[in-house]
């Protein structure tokens, strides 16, 4: 469209031409540099006149316009693999390293059970330890693969990676000895799980940590308005609604069918924009608030609950010397209810319908736990025993924790659903805008270089 | 050299492979030149951090005291019979004995898992005062178990009625608790690994030995002239998981303890003379003196009446050979 501007000088034409006082002795470098201001001497003095002020108008425009399509349908676009990332990668990692966390609780709770119950092992404990030890393995796989280049994470993985086959390597010399009828097995049994409380399961909750923390500054981040986007396609708009004034005054012609269409692409861009990523931005809310943060409180009153199981049954292996987990057990038990609360207020439906059942289970167990407690103080450490591990009494704590701990689980699937239906729906409301955003900008640009030349040539 | 492998190659080597040659030489020089740098180690581990028990520590004060000090370790002369008021009394009204006992020595006072039962020498003892308080110690007892560094501190709040763990009788101890008489001899000598080539306490200097917190064990291996280095832990058991995972070199207490370890792992002997006598007597609160005289009496019958030898020969005598009840005297 500037090829169409003949008179009067040409616009940042060849420095040789310039009427400037000849430098015929400055290096290329220097006459590279003055190429700009040279330039920008061309446009002011083009300017001056009506069409040079209007093809300026009109590349300014053109610019304005292609530019915002990029900018647009990259944050688009960015925001869109945001989001995909969010659902194939991040929610995924953080599921695993809350599974690393957990089954090692779990393990740990298990191999103590083990230990209460006389004679030999029974098979689903054996099952249950096993099947935990194997899924913090594959999880810690899996959050490993996440962790490089984050270097706090990279460190706890590595924590858990080098210290979970000694652990596992003490349980089993702990029950070789046990086997034989050895008292120095239950020596190594609480070495393990001294190595498990002080040195794995921290590093757990630390990785643990490190991966929700992610996951929500990322929501954070997608749920952000692009206002640097909104401020361009604003300002394209505002240019064009200026540049038809200006032209109307000028032609006394109330409509240029290029600019016309110009204008309605780039309000198309803004209305679309606008509602797709307000929606997208609500869904990702959504997913946050009805999925993850409630998945989180309530990953936390399962571990806290896992971790106040171990106590109960170490207080029973430690056989009066074990205040310190009954102490423990007294500091988590009000952590588990207070979460469990807590994720009460944040669901309802089916996942607060579990919610409650875990509460009611939560009830249950502390209720018998001080009757476990009464009984070992009270001197039956057998009935003690039988009530804590026996999963055939009724009102025992292994019946009551295992009603807990499956409504934990089903509710926290529930979050994770929530949250992936949300996120999923915020994904599909960006369906096809950064490919729109282009195609209107280009459109808008095109509208914008047809109008302009339209009006050029009338100086012909 | 060059020269003589592409001549080695063209009569083998025709066409694109001739070239091929030619490029593999080229890049291999190409390669050659400047330094590659050392290969990078992905993953370092240096060293590693053992796991421990849990509470090791190293040597936190001499507990118990010597054996031999200036005061009379003699306990009170022996009473049966249950006075009405009596401490035996309130035991017997309340249903239960409240023993506190150690789960973790092996033949004295361990859990079996095979049975779920507390077993061992001391367990024994305990029967025997519950025998003769309630007729039949069956549900009468409860057992708790305690760390060695608690032995005095659950007498002194009064949480149990008697202790019954390796419990030596010393001076130290008697400010604060009543023992009974002395129900079993035994000596300090030192647990080592059989290939150490280590034959007693003058070996150990430099190297770590084991012993529970607040034991007269720990505190003889601390004033020991060759100077191990004590390293305390909360329960004997927690001892051998040092020395079988190479932590510590030597375990050093009472050999009927040593003996119980040894009997847990083949590879382990007692070597040394005995350097100290451990007098294992019955822990009473002080200021119950009702019940020392009671307890007392129940080991006079234990000494004398065959329970003492067949329980000895039960537990002990297999590994540490045949002898006799110790000689008691009162004051």
């Amino acid at each position: 469209m500037t090829s169409t501007v003949t008179r009067p000088a040409p616009p940042g034409g060849p420095v040789t031409q310039s009427p400037e006082p000849p430098e015929t002795g400055r290096s290329g470098v220097a006459g590279l540099l003055d190429l700009p201001v040279v330039a920008v001497r061309g446009i002011m003095r083009s300017a001056r006149t009506s069409p040079g002020r209007l093809s300026v108008i009109g590349v300014a425009l053109v610019v304005l316009a292609l530019v915002t399509g990029v900018v647009g349908t990259i944050a688009t676009q960015g925001k869109k693999d945001t989001i995909n990332d969010l659902i194939d990668h991040r929610e995924p990692l953080t599921a695993a390293s809350q599974e690393v966390y957990r089954s090692l609780s779990d393990a740990d709770a298990t191999s103590a059970n083990a230990f209460l119950v006389i004679g030999t092992e029974p098979a689903d404990l054996r099952g249950r330890y096993d099947l935990d030890i194997a899924r913090a393995g594959a999880a810690l796989a899996k959050a490993a693969s996440d962790s490089e280049g984050v270097a706090d994470a990279a460190g706890k993985v590595d924590v858990i990676a080098r210290n979970l086959p000694v652990y596992t390597g003490i349980i089993e010399r702990a029950r070789a000895n046990n086997q034989q009828g050895f008292p120095v097995g239950a020596s190594y049994l609480r070495e393990a799980s001294n190595l498990m409380r002080t040195v794995i399961l921290p590093a757990a909750s630390d990785l643990y940590h490190i991966d929700t923390d992610r996951l929500g500054a990322e929501q954070d981040d997608v749920s952000g308005f692009p206002w640097f986007t909104m401020i361009l396609v604003l300002a394209l708009l505002g240019s064009l609604i200026a540049t038809q004034i200006y032209l109307t005054r000028r032609t006394n012609r109330l409509l240029n069918v290029g600019l016309v269409v110009a204008t309605g692409a780039t309000a198309l861009i803004l209305l679309w924009g606008a509602v797709a990523l307000t929606v997208q931005a609500v869904l990702v809310g959504a997913g946050e608030d009805d999925g993850s943060h409630p998945v989180d409180v309530l990953v936390r009153a399962r571990t806290a609950a896992v971790q106040a199981r171990t106590d109960e049954m170490m207080t029973l292996v430690a056989r009066g010397d074990g205040a310190d987990y009954e102490q423990n057990f007294k500091t988590l038990a009000p952590t588990f209810t207070g979460l469990l609360g807590e994720a009460r207020g944040l669901l309802d439906g089916e996942a607060g319908a579990q919610v409650d059942t875990a509460v009611a289970g939560a009830d249950a167990w502390l209720k018998t736990h001080k009757d476990i407690r009464a009984l070992d103080d009270g001197g039956s450490y057998s009935d003690a025993v039988k009530k804590a591990v026996d999963p055939t009494v009724a009102d025992g704590s292994a019946a009551e924790f295992t009603k807990l701990d499956d409504a934990l689980v089903k509710a926290i699937d529930i979050g994770r659903q929530n949250f992936l239906d949300q996120t999923r729906g915020a994904d599909r409301s960006l369906t096809l805008l950064p490919p729109g955003l282009a195609v209107l900008a280009v459109l808008a640009a095109g509208g914008v270089t047809i109008g302009i030349r339209d009006r050029l040539r009338e100086y012909r | 050299m060059r020269t003589f492998r592409s001549d080695g190659l063209r009569g083998r080597f025709r066409g694109p492979k001739r070239l091929a040659a030619v490029v593999a030489v080229i890049g291999l020089l190409a390669v050659g030149c400047g330094s590659a740098g050392t290969p990078v180690d992905p993953a370092p581990v240096g060293s590693v951090q053992q796991p421990l028990p849990a509470g090791v520590s190293g040597f936190e004060g001499a507990g118990g005291g010597p054996a031999a000090a200036n005061c009379d370790t003699r306990s009170l002369g022996p009473a049966p019979g249950i006075p009405s008021g009596s401490t035996m009394a309130k035991i017997r009204q309340r249903g239960r004995l409240i023993a506190g006992v150690d789960q973790t020595t092996y033949l004295f006072g361990f859990l079996n898992p095979s049975t779920g039962n507390l077993e061992g020498f001391d367990i024994e003892i305990v029967k025997q005062i519950a025998d003769a308080i309630f007729g039949n110690w069956e549900g009468h007892v409860q057992w708790t178990a305690i760390p060695s560094s608690q032995r005095e501190n659950v007498l002194k709040n009064n949480s149990v009625d008697v202790v019954v763990r390796t419990y030596s009788i010393t001076c130290a101890r008697l400010k604060d608790i009543s023992f009974s008489s002395t129900y079993y001899v035994a000596g300090q000598r030192v647990l080592v690994p059989k290939n150490s080539g280590i034959t007693g306490l003058a070996d150990l200097g430099g190297k770590k030995v084991c012993a529970t917190k607040s034991s007269t064990s720990l505190a003889a291996i601390a004033q020991a002239s060759s100077h191990p280095v004590p390293v305390s832990v909360n329960n004997w058991s927690d001892c051998l998981v040092l020395m079988q995972q190479g932590q510590v070199d030597a375990i050093s207490t009472d050999d009927v303890i040593l003996a119980g370890m040894a009997k847990q792992d083949p590879n382990l002997q007692v070597v040394g003379d005995r350097f100290t006598q451990e007098n294992y007597g019955v822990g009473v609160p002080k200021g119950q003196d009702d019940m020392v005289r009671f307890v007392n009496s129940v080991l006079d019958t234990v000494r004398t009446g065959g329970v003492w030898q067949q329980n000895y020969n039960y537990w002990i005598a297999p590994v540490l050979g045949p002898a006799g009840p110790p000689a008691v005297s009162y004051q």
